[in-house]
Protein backbone atom coordinates (compact mmCIF):
# COMPACT_ATOMS: atom_id res chain seq x y z
CA UNK A 1 0.00 0.00 0.00
CA UNK A 2 0.78 3.43 -1.07
CA UNK A 3 0.74 6.59 1.17
CA UNK A 4 -2.16 7.72 -1.40
CA UNK A 5 -3.98 5.17 -1.18
CA UNK A 6 -3.41 4.53 2.74
CA UNK A 7 -5.41 8.94 3.02
CA UNK A 8 -7.90 7.61 0.78
CA UNK A 9 -8.78 5.16 3.02
CA UNK A 10 -8.62 7.64 5.79
CA UNK A 11 -10.42 9.56 3.97
CA UNK A 12 -13.43 6.71 3.55
CA UNK A 13 -13.46 6.48 7.45
CA UNK A 14 -17.30 6.99 8.92
CA UNK A 15 -17.22 10.66 10.16
CA UNK A 16 -19.80 9.10 13.02
CA UNK A 17 -19.37 5.92 14.80
CA UNK A 18 -22.47 5.18 17.58
CA UNK A 19 -21.27 3.67 20.97
CA UNK A 20 -21.88 0.63 22.17
CA UNK A 21 -24.03 1.87 25.18
CA UNK A 22 -26.28 4.85 25.20
CA UNK A 23 -24.18 7.73 26.80
CA UNK A 24 -27.00 10.26 27.16
CA UNK A 25 -28.58 9.02 30.52
CA UNK A 26 -24.69 9.43 32.31
CA UNK A 27 -24.26 13.07 30.99
CA UNK A 28 -27.41 13.66 31.84
CA UNK A 29 -27.07 12.54 35.33
CA UNK A 30 -23.96 14.61 35.20
CA UNK A 31 -25.34 17.22 34.09
CA UNK A 32 -28.34 16.91 36.68
CA UNK A 33 -25.46 17.27 39.22
CA UNK A 34 -24.29 20.40 37.66
CA UNK A 35 -21.68 19.18 35.63
CA UNK A 36 -18.22 19.89 36.65
CA UNK A 37 -18.67 23.24 36.73
CA UNK A 38 -16.18 24.57 39.45
CA UNK A 39 -18.37 26.71 42.04
CA UNK A 40 -15.90 27.73 44.43
CA UNK A 41 -16.22 31.10 43.96
CA UNK A 42 -19.32 32.78 44.03
CA UNK A 43 -18.51 35.91 42.21
CA UNK A 44 -17.23 33.89 39.44
CA UNK A 45 -20.21 32.45 39.28
CA UNK A 46 -22.60 35.85 39.72
CA UNK A 47 -20.08 37.18 36.71
CA UNK A 48 -20.94 34.27 34.39
CA UNK A 49 -24.54 34.64 35.12
CA UNK A 50 -23.97 38.04 33.86
CA UNK A 51 -21.91 37.00 30.75
CA UNK A 52 -24.89 34.47 30.01
CA UNK A 53 -27.77 37.08 30.64
CA UNK A 54 -25.65 39.47 28.11
CA UNK A 55 -25.32 36.70 25.14
CA UNK A 56 -28.76 36.02 25.64
CA UNK A 57 -29.81 39.44 24.98
CA UNK A 58 -27.47 39.82 22.31
CA UNK A 59 -28.53 37.04 20.66
CA UNK A 60 -32.24 37.49 21.09
CA UNK A 61 -31.47 40.79 19.32
CA UNK A 62 -29.75 38.48 16.43
CA UNK A 63 -31.74 37.83 13.44
CA UNK A 64 -32.07 34.71 11.73
CA UNK A 65 -30.72 35.03 7.90
CA UNK A 66 -33.53 34.17 4.97
CA UNK A 67 -32.31 33.12 1.59
CA UNK A 68 -35.12 32.86 -0.81
CA UNK A 69 -34.19 29.56 -3.24
CA UNK A 70 -37.27 31.00 -4.83
CA UNK A 71 -39.38 33.86 -5.17
CA UNK A 72 -38.70 36.46 -2.64
CA UNK A 73 -39.23 37.85 0.94
CA UNK A 74 -37.58 39.60 3.76
CA UNK A 75 -34.21 38.40 4.10
CA UNK A 76 -33.88 38.32 8.25
CA UNK A 77 -36.03 36.63 10.25
CA UNK A 78 -37.02 38.41 14.49
CA UNK A 79 -38.64 36.42 17.11
CA UNK A 80 -42.64 36.96 16.44
CA UNK A 81 -42.04 37.58 12.71
CA UNK A 82 -43.08 34.93 9.92
CA UNK A 83 -42.29 33.83 6.78
CA UNK A 84 -44.45 32.61 4.53
CA UNK A 85 -43.64 30.93 0.98
CA UNK A 86 -46.50 30.65 -1.77
CA UNK A 87 -47.13 28.17 -4.10
CA UNK A 88 -43.67 28.50 -5.76
CA UNK A 89 -41.42 30.07 -3.56
CA UNK A 90 -38.82 28.44 -1.24
CA UNK A 91 -37.36 30.34 1.56
CA UNK A 92 -33.96 29.12 3.67
CA UNK A 93 -33.84 29.78 7.44
CA UNK A 94 -30.78 29.89 8.93
CA UNK A 95 -31.03 28.67 12.11
CA UNK A 96 -28.66 30.38 14.85
CA UNK A 97 -25.64 28.66 13.97
CA UNK A 98 -26.66 25.33 14.26
CA UNK A 99 -28.16 24.40 11.04
CA UNK A 100 -30.85 25.17 8.74
CA UNK A 101 -34.49 25.08 7.72
CA UNK A 102 -36.23 24.47 3.89
CA UNK A 103 -39.10 26.06 3.88
CA UNK A 104 -41.16 24.51 1.19
CA UNK A 105 -43.71 26.14 -1.16
CA UNK A 106 -47.28 26.53 0.80
CA UNK A 107 -45.83 27.59 4.41
CA UNK A 108 -46.53 29.65 7.02
CA UNK A 109 -43.70 29.11 9.49
CA UNK A 110 -42.83 31.85 13.11
CA UNK A 111 -39.31 32.50 14.65
CA UNK A 112 -40.53 32.25 18.57
CA UNK A 113 -37.26 31.61 20.77
CA UNK A 114 -33.82 32.79 19.39
CA UNK A 115 -31.34 31.86 22.08
CA UNK A 116 -28.26 29.71 22.21
CA UNK A 117 -29.84 27.15 24.05
CA UNK A 118 -33.38 27.33 22.90
CA UNK A 119 -33.88 27.73 18.95
CA UNK A 120 -37.62 26.84 18.52
CA UNK A 121 -39.97 27.99 15.34
CA UNK A 122 -43.63 27.54 14.97
CA UNK A 123 -45.01 25.82 12.06
CA UNK A 124 -48.61 26.82 11.41
CA UNK A 125 -48.95 24.80 8.48
CA UNK A 126 -46.92 23.61 5.15
CA UNK A 127 -43.49 21.51 5.14
CA UNK A 128 -39.95 21.93 6.52
CA UNK A 129 -36.81 20.14 6.01
CA UNK A 130 -34.72 20.58 8.64
CA UNK A 131 -30.93 19.68 9.51
CA UNK A 132 -29.09 20.88 12.46
CA UNK A 133 -25.76 20.31 14.26
CA UNK A 134 -25.76 20.52 17.69
CA UNK A 135 -26.40 18.94 21.16
CA UNK A 136 -30.13 17.34 21.56
CA UNK A 137 -33.04 19.39 22.66
CA UNK A 138 -31.58 22.36 21.59
CA UNK A 139 -33.75 23.06 18.60
CA UNK A 140 -37.89 22.88 18.64
CA UNK A 141 -40.48 22.81 15.90
CA UNK A 142 -43.79 24.02 17.32
CA UNK A 143 -47.12 22.89 15.59
CA UNK A 144 -51.01 22.45 15.86
CA UNK A 145 -50.44 19.22 17.24
CA UNK A 146 -46.84 19.10 19.05
CA UNK A 147 -43.62 19.94 18.92
CA UNK A 148 -40.90 18.17 16.95
CA UNK A 149 -37.82 18.09 19.36
CA UNK A 150 -34.55 17.55 17.85
CA UNK A 151 -31.87 15.17 19.79
CA UNK A 152 -29.56 15.40 16.73
CA UNK A 153 -31.19 15.17 13.38
CA UNK A 154 -32.58 16.06 9.75
CA UNK A 155 -35.79 15.15 9.27
CA UNK A 156 -38.96 16.70 7.34
CA UNK A 157 -42.28 17.84 8.64
CA UNK A 158 -45.60 18.64 6.77
CA UNK A 159 -48.72 19.55 8.29
CA UNK A 160 -51.81 21.04 7.56
CA UNK A 161 -53.26 24.04 10.25
CA UNK A 162 -55.20 21.14 12.14
CA UNK A 163 -52.13 19.14 12.71
CA UNK A 164 -52.40 16.37 10.21
CA UNK A 165 -49.30 15.47 9.09
CA UNK A 166 -46.32 13.57 8.46
CA UNK A 167 -42.71 13.53 10.88
CA UNK A 168 -39.83 11.65 8.63
CA UNK A 169 -36.45 11.27 9.95
CA UNK A 170 -33.57 11.02 7.44
CA UNK A 171 -30.52 11.40 10.23
CA UNK A 172 -30.37 10.95 14.33
CA UNK A 173 -33.69 10.85 16.51
CA UNK A 174 -36.50 13.26 16.65
CA UNK A 175 -38.74 13.53 19.57
CA UNK A 176 -42.53 14.27 19.11
CA UNK A 177 -44.54 15.38 22.01
CA UNK A 178 -47.99 16.35 21.82
CA UNK A 179 -51.54 15.53 22.85
CA UNK A 180 -50.16 13.49 25.99
CA UNK A 181 -48.33 10.85 24.12
CA UNK A 182 -44.77 10.79 23.04
CA UNK A 183 -43.15 9.28 19.92
CA UNK A 184 -39.53 8.38 19.47
CA UNK A 185 -38.72 8.82 15.99
CA UNK A 186 -34.79 7.12 14.58
CA UNK A 187 -33.13 7.72 11.60
CA UNK A 188 -35.29 5.72 8.48
CA UNK A 189 -38.47 5.87 10.48
CA UNK A 190 -42.03 8.36 10.32
CA UNK A 191 -44.42 9.17 12.35
CA UNK A 192 -48.01 10.67 11.27
CA UNK A 193 -49.98 13.11 13.35
CA UNK A 194 -53.53 13.90 13.62
CA UNK A 195 -55.55 16.46 14.56
CA UNK A 196 -56.87 16.65 18.12
CA UNK A 197 -54.94 12.81 18.67
CA UNK A 198 -51.14 14.25 18.43
CA UNK A 199 -48.36 11.57 17.51
CA UNK A 200 -49.26 8.08 16.23
CA UNK A 201 -47.01 5.14 16.52
CA UNK A 202 -43.90 5.68 14.53
CA UNK A 203 -42.72 3.06 11.49
CA UNK A 204 -39.74 2.39 9.71
CA UNK A 205 -39.68 3.31 5.80
CA UNK A 206 -40.07 -0.51 4.74
CA UNK A 207 -42.71 -1.38 7.25
CA UNK A 208 -45.25 -3.49 5.78
CA UNK A 209 -48.17 -2.06 3.92
CA UNK A 210 -50.82 -4.06 6.66
CA UNK A 211 -48.85 -2.65 9.34
CA UNK A 212 -49.51 0.56 8.20
CA UNK A 213 -53.13 0.53 7.75
CA UNK A 214 -53.25 -1.50 11.36
CA UNK A 215 -51.58 1.13 12.91
CA UNK A 216 -53.78 4.20 11.12
CA UNK A 217 -56.94 1.90 12.58
CA UNK A 218 -55.49 0.86 16.11
CA UNK A 219 -56.28 -2.77 15.19
CA UNK A 220 -53.94 -4.30 18.07
CA UNK A 221 -54.41 -7.57 16.16
CA UNK A 222 -53.52 -7.01 13.05
CA UNK A 223 -50.63 -4.85 14.35
CA UNK A 224 -49.58 -7.81 16.32
CA UNK A 225 -49.78 -10.15 13.46
CA UNK A 226 -48.26 -8.03 10.70
CA UNK A 227 -45.10 -6.53 12.93
CA UNK A 228 -41.97 -7.54 11.62
CA UNK A 229 -38.45 -7.72 13.66
CA UNK A 230 -37.90 -4.86 11.64
CA UNK A 231 -40.82 -2.96 12.91
CA UNK A 232 -39.72 -3.39 16.77
CA UNK A 233 -39.74 0.33 17.27
CA UNK A 234 -43.44 0.38 16.69
CA UNK A 235 -44.43 -2.15 19.09
CA UNK A 236 -42.19 -0.22 21.55
CA UNK A 237 -44.48 3.04 21.48
CA UNK A 238 -47.63 0.09 21.15
CA UNK A 239 -46.56 -1.54 24.48
CA UNK A 240 -46.84 2.24 26.06
CA UNK A 241 -50.06 2.98 24.22
CA UNK A 242 -52.02 0.12 25.49
CA UNK A 243 -54.46 -0.56 28.15
CA UNK A 244 -52.46 -2.25 30.91
CA UNK A 245 -54.83 -5.81 30.17
CA UNK A 246 -53.18 -5.71 26.62
CA UNK A 247 -49.53 -5.06 27.47
CA UNK A 248 -48.75 -8.85 27.94
CA UNK A 249 -49.74 -9.52 24.19
CA UNK A 250 -47.51 -6.52 23.00
CA UNK A 251 -44.85 -7.23 25.34
CA UNK A 252 -44.55 -11.17 24.22
CA UNK A 253 -44.67 -10.30 20.80
CA UNK A 254 -41.91 -7.94 20.77
CA UNK A 255 -39.77 -9.82 23.07
CA UNK A 256 -40.62 -13.04 20.64
CA UNK A 257 -39.44 -10.93 17.32
CA UNK A 258 -36.34 -8.97 19.42
CA UNK A 259 -35.36 -10.52 22.33
CA UNK A 260 -34.99 -8.10 25.04
CA UNK A 261 -31.57 -7.21 26.43
CA UNK A 262 -29.94 -7.87 30.08
CA UNK A 263 -31.80 -6.40 32.61
CA UNK A 264 -35.33 -5.77 31.01
CA UNK A 265 -37.44 -7.83 32.42
CA UNK A 266 -41.42 -8.48 31.84
CA UNK A 267 -42.49 -7.24 35.25
CA UNK A 268 -40.86 -3.72 34.87
CA UNK A 269 -41.63 -3.65 31.15
CA UNK A 270 -45.53 -4.35 31.81
CA UNK A 271 -45.22 -1.59 34.79
CA UNK A 272 -44.12 1.00 32.01
CA UNK A 273 -40.81 1.19 34.07
CA UNK A 274 -38.72 4.53 32.29
CA UNK A 275 -35.45 2.71 32.88
CA UNK A 276 -36.19 -0.26 31.24
CA UNK A 277 -38.30 1.02 28.44
CA UNK A 278 -35.11 3.07 27.98
CA UNK A 279 -32.90 0.29 27.79
CA UNK A 280 -34.79 -1.86 25.74
CA UNK A 281 -35.53 1.32 23.62
CA UNK A 282 -31.65 1.65 23.30
CA UNK A 283 -30.91 -2.11 22.42
CA UNK A 284 -33.65 -1.48 19.50
CA UNK A 285 -32.74 1.41 17.98
CA UNK A 286 -28.91 0.53 17.78
CA UNK A 287 -30.40 -2.59 16.27
CA UNK A 288 -31.82 -0.28 13.20
CA UNK A 289 -28.80 1.97 12.99
CA UNK A 290 -26.73 -0.73 12.25
CA UNK A 291 -29.41 -1.81 9.50
CA UNK A 292 -29.63 1.60 8.42
CA UNK A 293 -25.84 1.94 8.03
CA UNK A 294 -25.08 -1.03 6.97
CA UNK A 295 -27.98 -1.48 4.07
CA UNK A 296 -26.51 -2.75 0.77
CA UNK A 297 -23.20 -3.43 2.36
CA UNK A 298 -23.91 -6.27 4.81
CA UNK A 299 -26.88 -8.29 5.97
CA UNK A 300 -28.05 -7.45 9.32
CA UNK A 301 -30.48 -9.38 11.27
CA UNK A 302 -33.21 -7.71 12.27
CA UNK A 303 -33.46 -9.83 16.08
CA UNK A 304 -29.91 -9.45 17.13
CA UNK A 305 -28.32 -6.51 15.01
CA UNK A 306 -25.50 -9.32 14.19
CA UNK A 307 -24.47 -10.31 10.95
CA UNK A 308 -25.92 -12.52 8.77
CA UNK A 309 -23.95 -15.24 8.49
CA UNK B 1 -18.14 13.12 18.45
CA UNK B 2 -17.67 9.60 19.78
CA UNK B 3 -15.68 8.59 16.62
CA UNK B 4 -13.57 11.22 17.04
CA UNK B 5 -12.67 10.58 21.02
CA UNK B 6 -12.53 7.02 20.02
CA UNK B 7 -9.77 7.44 17.20
CA UNK B 8 -8.35 9.47 19.50
CA UNK B 9 -8.28 7.28 22.71
CA UNK B 10 -7.97 4.26 21.05
CA UNK B 11 -10.07 2.64 23.54
CA UNK B 12 -14.15 2.41 23.68
CA UNK B 13 -14.06 2.49 27.31
CA UNK B 14 -12.38 6.11 27.70
CA UNK B 15 -14.14 6.74 24.83
CA UNK B 16 -17.21 6.97 26.31
CA UNK B 17 -15.84 8.62 28.83
CA UNK B 18 -14.78 11.47 27.05
CA UNK B 19 -17.55 11.43 24.96
CA UNK B 20 -19.94 12.74 28.27
CA UNK B 21 -17.44 14.66 29.41
CA UNK B 22 -17.57 16.99 25.80
CA UNK B 23 -21.05 16.70 25.99
CA UNK B 24 -21.42 17.78 29.96
CA UNK B 25 -18.45 20.34 28.97
CA UNK B 26 -20.11 21.88 26.13
CA UNK B 27 -23.34 22.23 27.84
CA UNK B 28 -21.54 24.11 30.87
CA UNK B 29 -20.05 26.28 28.19
CA UNK B 30 -23.18 26.48 25.67
CA UNK B 31 -23.95 30.24 26.44
CA UNK B 32 -20.46 31.27 26.47
CA UNK B 33 -20.59 30.35 22.75
CA UNK B 34 -20.08 33.46 20.54
CA UNK B 35 -20.66 31.88 17.79
CA UNK B 36 -17.27 32.95 16.08
CA UNK B 37 -17.09 29.51 14.04
CA UNK B 38 -19.55 26.83 13.24
CA UNK B 39 -21.68 25.57 16.18
CA UNK B 40 -19.62 21.99 15.20
CA UNK B 41 -16.15 23.88 15.10
CA UNK B 42 -16.70 24.57 18.62
CA UNK B 43 -17.72 21.50 20.02
CA UNK B 44 -15.19 19.90 17.54
CA UNK B 45 -12.28 21.55 19.24
CA UNK B 46 -13.87 21.27 22.55
CA UNK B 47 -13.78 17.40 22.17
CA UNK B 48 -10.09 17.15 21.31
CA UNK B 49 -9.84 19.84 24.03
CA UNK B 50 -10.63 17.30 26.52
CA UNK B 51 -9.35 14.44 24.98
CA UNK B 52 -5.66 16.17 25.27
CA UNK B 53 -6.41 17.57 28.61
CA UNK B 54 -7.51 14.17 30.11
CA UNK B 55 -4.16 12.76 29.07
CA UNK B 56 -1.77 15.76 30.02
CA UNK B 57 -3.57 15.81 33.20
CA UNK B 58 -3.58 12.19 34.47
CA UNK B 59 -0.73 10.69 32.49
CA UNK B 60 -3.28 7.32 32.78
CA UNK B 61 -2.23 5.20 30.11
CA UNK B 62 -5.23 4.02 28.68
CA UNK B 63 -5.33 0.05 27.99
CA UNK B 64 -5.61 -0.26 23.41
CA UNK B 65 -8.45 -1.84 21.74
CA UNK B 66 -7.13 -5.27 21.31
CA UNK B 67 -7.88 -6.45 17.96
CA UNK B 68 -9.31 -9.58 17.82
CA UNK B 69 -10.80 -11.87 14.92
CA UNK B 70 -14.07 -11.42 14.30
CA UNK B 71 -13.95 -7.24 13.03
CA UNK B 72 -17.66 -6.79 14.20
CA UNK B 73 -16.70 -7.10 17.84
CA UNK B 74 -14.19 -4.01 17.70
CA UNK B 75 -15.91 -0.96 18.47
CA UNK B 76 -15.77 1.08 15.53
CA UNK B 77 -13.97 -1.55 13.10
CA UNK B 78 -17.66 -2.05 11.57
CA UNK B 79 -17.92 0.87 9.95
CA UNK B 80 -14.58 1.00 8.57
CA UNK B 81 -14.00 0.96 4.60
CA UNK B 82 -12.52 -1.69 3.27
CA UNK B 83 -8.99 -0.77 2.12
CA UNK B 84 -8.44 -0.97 -1.88
CA UNK B 85 -11.92 -1.47 -2.23
CA UNK B 86 -11.61 -5.26 -1.03
CA UNK B 87 -13.36 -6.88 1.61
CA UNK B 88 -11.33 -9.76 1.80
CA UNK B 89 -7.82 -7.97 3.15
CA UNK B 90 -7.82 -8.95 7.03
CA UNK B 91 -6.67 -5.91 8.29
CA UNK B 92 -9.07 -2.94 8.39
CA UNK B 93 -7.92 0.63 8.76
CA UNK B 94 -9.45 1.15 12.07
CA UNK B 95 -8.16 -1.27 13.99
CA UNK B 96 -4.49 -0.68 13.03
CA UNK B 97 -5.13 3.05 14.23
CA UNK B 98 -6.28 1.80 17.44
CA UNK B 99 -3.01 -0.35 17.84
CA UNK B 100 -0.80 2.74 16.60
CA UNK B 101 1.54 4.34 19.38
CA UNK B 102 -0.72 7.08 21.50
CA UNK B 103 1.08 10.17 20.11
CA UNK B 104 1.21 8.68 16.43
CA UNK B 105 -2.23 7.71 16.16
CA UNK B 106 -3.61 11.23 17.80
CA UNK B 107 -1.58 13.14 15.19
CA UNK B 108 -2.59 11.02 12.77
CA UNK B 109 -6.33 11.02 13.40
CA UNK B 110 -6.41 15.04 13.59
CA UNK B 111 -4.40 15.79 10.62
CA UNK B 112 -5.20 12.76 8.13
CA UNK B 113 -9.00 12.10 9.40
CA UNK B 114 -9.95 15.30 11.27
CA UNK B 115 -8.08 17.92 8.62
CA UNK B 116 -6.01 19.98 11.06
CA UNK B 117 -3.06 21.49 10.15
CA UNK B 118 -0.10 21.28 12.48
CA UNK B 119 -0.27 24.27 13.25
CA UNK B 120 -3.35 23.92 14.47
CA UNK B 121 -2.18 20.58 16.22
CA UNK B 122 0.58 22.68 17.68
CA UNK B 123 -1.60 24.65 19.54
CA UNK B 124 -3.74 22.01 20.88
CA UNK B 125 -1.27 19.05 21.88
CA UNK B 126 1.25 21.50 23.13
CA UNK B 127 3.92 19.66 20.69
CA UNK B 128 6.34 21.51 18.38
CA UNK B 129 5.28 21.76 14.59
CA UNK B 130 8.05 19.60 13.45
CA UNK B 131 6.97 16.99 16.10
CA UNK B 132 3.82 17.10 15.16
CA UNK B 133 5.06 16.71 11.16
CA UNK B 134 7.70 13.45 13.10
CA UNK B 135 4.54 11.81 14.64
CA UNK B 136 2.38 12.13 11.54
CA UNK B 137 5.38 10.55 9.01
CA UNK B 138 5.55 7.56 11.53
CA UNK B 139 2.12 6.92 11.93
CA UNK B 140 1.69 6.74 8.35
CA UNK B 141 4.62 4.41 8.24
CA UNK B 142 3.13 2.07 10.96
CA UNK B 143 0.04 1.80 9.06
CA UNK B 144 1.48 1.16 5.84
CA UNK B 145 3.55 -1.52 7.14
CA UNK B 146 1.01 -2.72 8.95
CA UNK B 147 -1.95 -3.38 6.32
CA UNK B 148 0.60 -4.16 4.25
CA UNK B 149 1.34 -7.66 6.08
Amino acid sequence: MNERELLEAAGRLPKSIEPPSDLWPGIEARLGRGGGRSRRWYWVGLAAAAVVALVIVMTQRNAWKVTWLAGAGPGSLRVGQWVETDDSSRALITVGRIGHVEVRPRTRIQLVVARADDHRLALARGAIEAKVDTVPRIFFVETPVGTAIDLGCAYTLEMDSLGNGLLHVTAGVVEFQGRGHMARVPMGALVQTRSGVGPGIPYVEDAPEALRRALAASDLRAILKAARAADAISLWHVLQRVDSGARGAVYDRLAGLVPPPDGVSRGAALALDAAVLDAYWTHIHRILFRKMILRGVRDIDPRTGTRVR
Amino acid sequence: MYALCLRLTGDAGAAEERTQDVFVRAWDKLRSFRGESAFSSWLHRLAVNVVMNERRTTFRREQRVTPVADPDTVVGAQHAAPLHGSAGLSIDLERAIAALPEGAREIFVLYDIEGYSHAEIAELTGLAEGTSKAQLFRARHLLREKLDR
